[in-house]
C-alpha cells in the first residue's frame, strides 16, 4: 500500500521537478509575475504621488488681504497666486483642472476683521476645489486646512493678547510614549490580515494546474488504464495523486511567501518592512502550529482539486469545475481580511473560512488551542472524507470513462 | 487459467450514447451469459466483428470494469474479490491504454516494475531481453510523445510484460502496426505460447486468428457461438477456411434472430 503510494507520488513529482518548462512555469513565472506587476503598481502610484507634491498649484484669489501672499510665501507653501477675473470662466477652468482652487475673501476682509465689535457677524472666507482632480484635492488639503488656519491664527494672535487663554489644553503635544503596543503582536496584525489571504489563495493557484492534469489529464490522454490495470489499490493511486499535489502546491506557495517577504521592498516602492511595523519575529511554537496547519490546508485543497477533476472528462471541464472553488477560496480568504470581530467559537467549525482565521489568530497570538485543534480536525477530516469519495470515483467505470 | 462463468455485462446508456447507437433502449447488453476457458500454453482468440463484446470480456478479465453477472477466475482469483491479485498476475494491453507522454520509455519500464514489485535485477534482466527483442534500445531514452505510433506500441507491449505475466491479455494486438511490427508481436506471442504462458487475445481478423490461436471462441452479438480449434470449427460449419466459417456461423445466429 505505502509503496504503491510512494511510487504514484514519486512519478507525479517526476512530471513536475524533471520538467524545466514546468518548474518555471509552475514556481517561477507566477512569483515574476506577481512582482513585476506589483512593482509596476506600487512605482506609478508612488510617481504620481510625488507629481502632486511637485505640482506648484494655481490658485485665484479674490479680494486678497494685503499680506496674504507674503504670509503663503513665509509658510513655505508653493502656489501660483492670481487675481480672479471672470468667475464663470474660473469656475470652468477649475472643472477641468486648470485652475486648481479658488479663495474669495469678502470685500474689505481686513478692515471687517481688524474692527471686529462684540455681536457683528463673522466674516466668513469661501474656497472652491474640484475633489477628482488631484492638484486641486491637494490643493485644497494644503491651504484650505493647512494655510488659511494658519493665517486665522496668525490674525487672532493680533486681536488676543493671550493666546495661552484661548487654548485652555493641548492634546498630545509633548507625548512620544502616546502608543502602547505589544511591538510583536502590532507586527502580526499587518501581517495576519495579508499572510492568510495571500497564502491560502497561493495554495490552491499551485495546485490547480498540475491537479486538474493530474487526473482529468491522464484521462484525456488515455494513460489512466494503465495505472488502473496495475496491481495497486485504487486508494493508493488517489492518495499518492492527492500527496504529489499537496507537495507542489506546498513547494510553491513556500516559494511564492519567500519571494513576497523578501521582495517586499520592492513591491512597495522601497518602503522596508520595519518602516511598515512588520516583524517577521515568530515563536518556535507559531511556527511549528503554522507548518502543521499550511500541511493540513494542503491536504484539503489538494483534495477538493483531485474531486472536480475526476468528475471531468477533460483538462479544461476540469479547470472550468475548479473555477468556483477558486472563487470561494478568495472570496473566504477576503473576509478574513476585513473582519475586525472576534470571531465566534462556531467559525472554527466553518471548513475553509476556520483555516484562514486561524491563520490570523495564530500570527497576532489571540487563537486558543482548542480553536485551532477544531480547525486541524476539521481541515483533516474534511480532507479524509473527500480522498475516500475520490477513491470510491476511482472504482467508478462511469467516472473513469472507460 | 482464466475460467469465465456466465458472464453479462449490461451497460445503461445516456441520452447521447442511445443517439449514437440509433437506439431508444437504454439499456445495452455487451456481453450475455458467455463462458469460457482457456489454459496455459495456448493462445486463445475472441473472433468477432466491431461491437460483439471482445472487448468488454477482456476488461473485465481485467479488472477494469465490473461484471454484471457471473463470474471470472484469473489464476484461481476472482475479479471482483481480489482485483489486485489477478492484476499482479497478468499483463494487458489495448490500443486504448497508453503510457504517459511525458516520460522516456526507460522511465515507464521502470516506474511500472516498480508498481509490479519486481526486484531491481529482474527488471534490469527484463529491460535487456524486451528492449533487445522489440528493438527498443536505441529510442529507449526518448519521451513517448516523440516516438512513432509503431515505437510507441512496442514500448507499450514491452512495458506492459515488465513484471513476465503468466498471463498475458491483448486486445486487437496488431491494430494499426505495420507488416513488420505486426508480425513482431505475433511471433513474440507465440514466443510466450511456447513458455508455457497463457496468452489470451481479441481480433477481428481472420488471417490472424487463423495463424496464431490455437483455440478461437467466435463472438456474435455478446455470445459465444462456437468454440475450439481451427479444424474444429471448419468441420462443424463444413467450410473451407475461418471466413466461410465465420459468416456462416454470422448468417445462423442473424438468421435466429430474424
Amino acid at each position: 500500500m505505502i509503496s504503491g503510494i510512494k511510487q504514484i507520488c514519486g512519478k507525479e513529482l517526476a512530471r513536475v521537478f524533471k520538467d524545466g518548462k514546468m518548474i518555471f512555469s509552475v514556481f517561477f513565472l507566477p512569483v515574476v509575475i506577481m512582482i513585476v506587476v506589483m512593482s509596476l503598481v506600487s512605482n506609478m502610484s508612488k510617481k504620481a504621488e510625488q507629481d502632486v507634491e511637485e505640482h506648484v498649484s494655481v490658485i485665484f484669489v479674490e479680494h486678497a488681504p494685503a499680506d496674504f501672499e507674503g504670509f503663503l510665501k513665509q509658510a513655505e507653501v508653493s502656489c501660483e497666486i492670481r487675481p480672479v477675473e471672470d468667475k464663470e470662466i474660473l469656475k470652468e477652468q477649475i472643472r477641468n483642472g486648470e485652475a486648481d482652487l479658488w479663495i474669495e475673501f469678502p470685500e474689505n476682509f481686513t478692515e471687517s476683521v481688524k474692527n471686529y465689535q462684540k455681536g457683528d457677524e463673522i466674516v466668513q472666507v469661501k474656497t472652491y476645489y474640484n475633489p477628482s482632480e488631484e492638484y486641486s484635492r491637494a490643493a485644497f488639503n494644503m491651504i484650505s486646512s493647512g494655510a488659511l488656519e494658519m493665517y486665522r491664527q496668525a490674525l487672532l494672535a493680533e486681536r488676543v493678547e493671550d493666546m495661552q487663554q484661548l487654548t485652555v489644553f493641548t492634546v498630545n503635544s509633548d507625548n512620544p510614549d502616546m502608543i502602547i503596543q505589544d511591538d510583536q503582536k502590532a507586527g502580526g496584525k499587518m501581517l495576519g490580515t495579508m499572510l492568510p489571504y495571500f497564502v491560502t489563495i497561493l495554495l490552491f493557484a499551485g495546485a490547480m494546474g498540475i491537479g486538474t492534469d493530474m487526473v482529468a489529464g491522464e484521462k484525456e490522454r488515455g494513460t489512466m488504464a494503465s495505472l488502473l490495470v496495475s496491481p495497486i489499490k485504487r486508494s493508493s493511486i488517489v492518495l499518492g495523486k492527492v500527496s504529489a499535489l499537496m507537495i507542489i502546491s506546498g513547494v510553491s506557495s513556500v516559494v511564492y511567501v519567500a519571494a513576497m517577504v523578501i521582495f517586499m521592498p520592492q513591491m512597495l516602492g522601497g518602503a522596508s518592512g520595519e518602516d511598515l511595523g512588520v516583524s517577521l519575529a515568530l515563536s518556535p511554537q507559531q511556527i511549528g502550529m503554522l507548518a502543521v496547519l499550511l500541511v493540513a490546508i494542503a491536504f484539503l485543497y489538494s483534495a477538493i482539486i483531485v474531486l472536480v477533476s475526476v468528475f471531468a472528462k477533460t483538462v479544461k471541464e476540469a479547470s472550468s469545475y475548479v473555477m468556483p472553488m477558486y472563487m470561494l477560496v478568495l472570496v473566504l480568504g477576503i473576509m478574513t481580511m476585513f473582519t475586525t470581530n472576534t470571531p465566534k467559537s462556531w467559525f472554527y467549525m466553518i471548513p475553509i473560512y476556520n483555516t484562514s482565521i486561524t491563520l490570523q489568530g495564530i500570527l497576532t497570538q489571540e487563537v486558543t488551542f482548542a480553536q485551532y485543534g477544531m480547525t486541524l480536525g476539521v481541515t483533516l477530516a474534511l480532507g479524509a472524507v473527500l480522498v475516500g469519495v475520490i477513491a470510491k470515483a476511482f472504482e467508478s467505470e462511469k467516472t473513469m470513462a472507460i | 487459467m482464466i475460467e469465465i462463468r456466465n458472464l453479462t455485462k449490461i451497460y445503461k446508456l445516456n441520452k447521447k450514447q442511445m443517439k449514437e447507437s440509433k437506439t431508444t433502449n437504454p439499456i445495452k447488453t455487451a456481453v450475455d451469459d458467455l463462458s469460457l476457458r482457456a489454459v496455459p500454453g495456448e493462445i486463445y482468440g475472441l473472433l468477432g466483428p466491431n461491437g460483439a463484446g471482445k472487448t468488454t470480456t477482456l476488461r473485465c478479465i481485467s479488472t477494469i470494469i465490473r461484471p454484471t453477472r457471473g463470474e471470472i477466475y484469473v489464476a484461481g482469483h476472482e475479479v471482483q474479490k481480489e482485483p489486485e491479485q489477478v492484476r499482479e498476475r497478468i499483463g494487458f494491453l489495448t490500443g486504448d491504454i497508453k503510457l504517459d507522454p511525458q516520460f522516456s520509455v526507460d522511465y515507464m519500464f521502470d516506474f511500472f516494475g516498480r508498481l509490479h514489485h519486481v526486484p531491481q535485477e529482474k527488471l534490469q534482466a527484463r529491460k535487456e531481453e524486451l528492449f533487445e527483442y522489440f528493438e527498443i534500445r536505441d529510442f529507449a531514452h526518448k519521451k513517448i510523445k516523440e516516438l512513432s505510433t509503431g515505437m510507441g506500441q512496442k514500448a507499450a507491449i514491452a512495458v506492459c510484460l515488465v513484471h513476465d505475466p503468466d498471463i498475458v491479455i491483448f486486445d486487437e494486438p496488431t491494430n494499426g502496426l505495420d507488416v513488420v511490427t505486426a508480425r513482431g508481436v505475433t511471433d513474440y506471442l507465440k514466443k510466450l505460447r511456447n513458455e508455457g504462458k497463457l496468452v489470451i487475445i481479441s481480433t477481428h481478423i481472420m488471417s490472424e486468428a487463423e495463424k496464431i490461436c490455437d483455440r478461437i471462441g467466435v463472438i456474435i452479438d455478446g455470445q459465444k457461438v462456437a468454440e475450439g480449434r481451427l479444424g474444429e470449427i471448419l468441420q462443424e460449419t463444413g467450410t473451407e477456411d475461418l471466413e466461410d466459417a465465420f459468416f456462416e456461423l454470422y448468417r445462423g445466429r442473424k438468421g435466429e434472430a430474424l
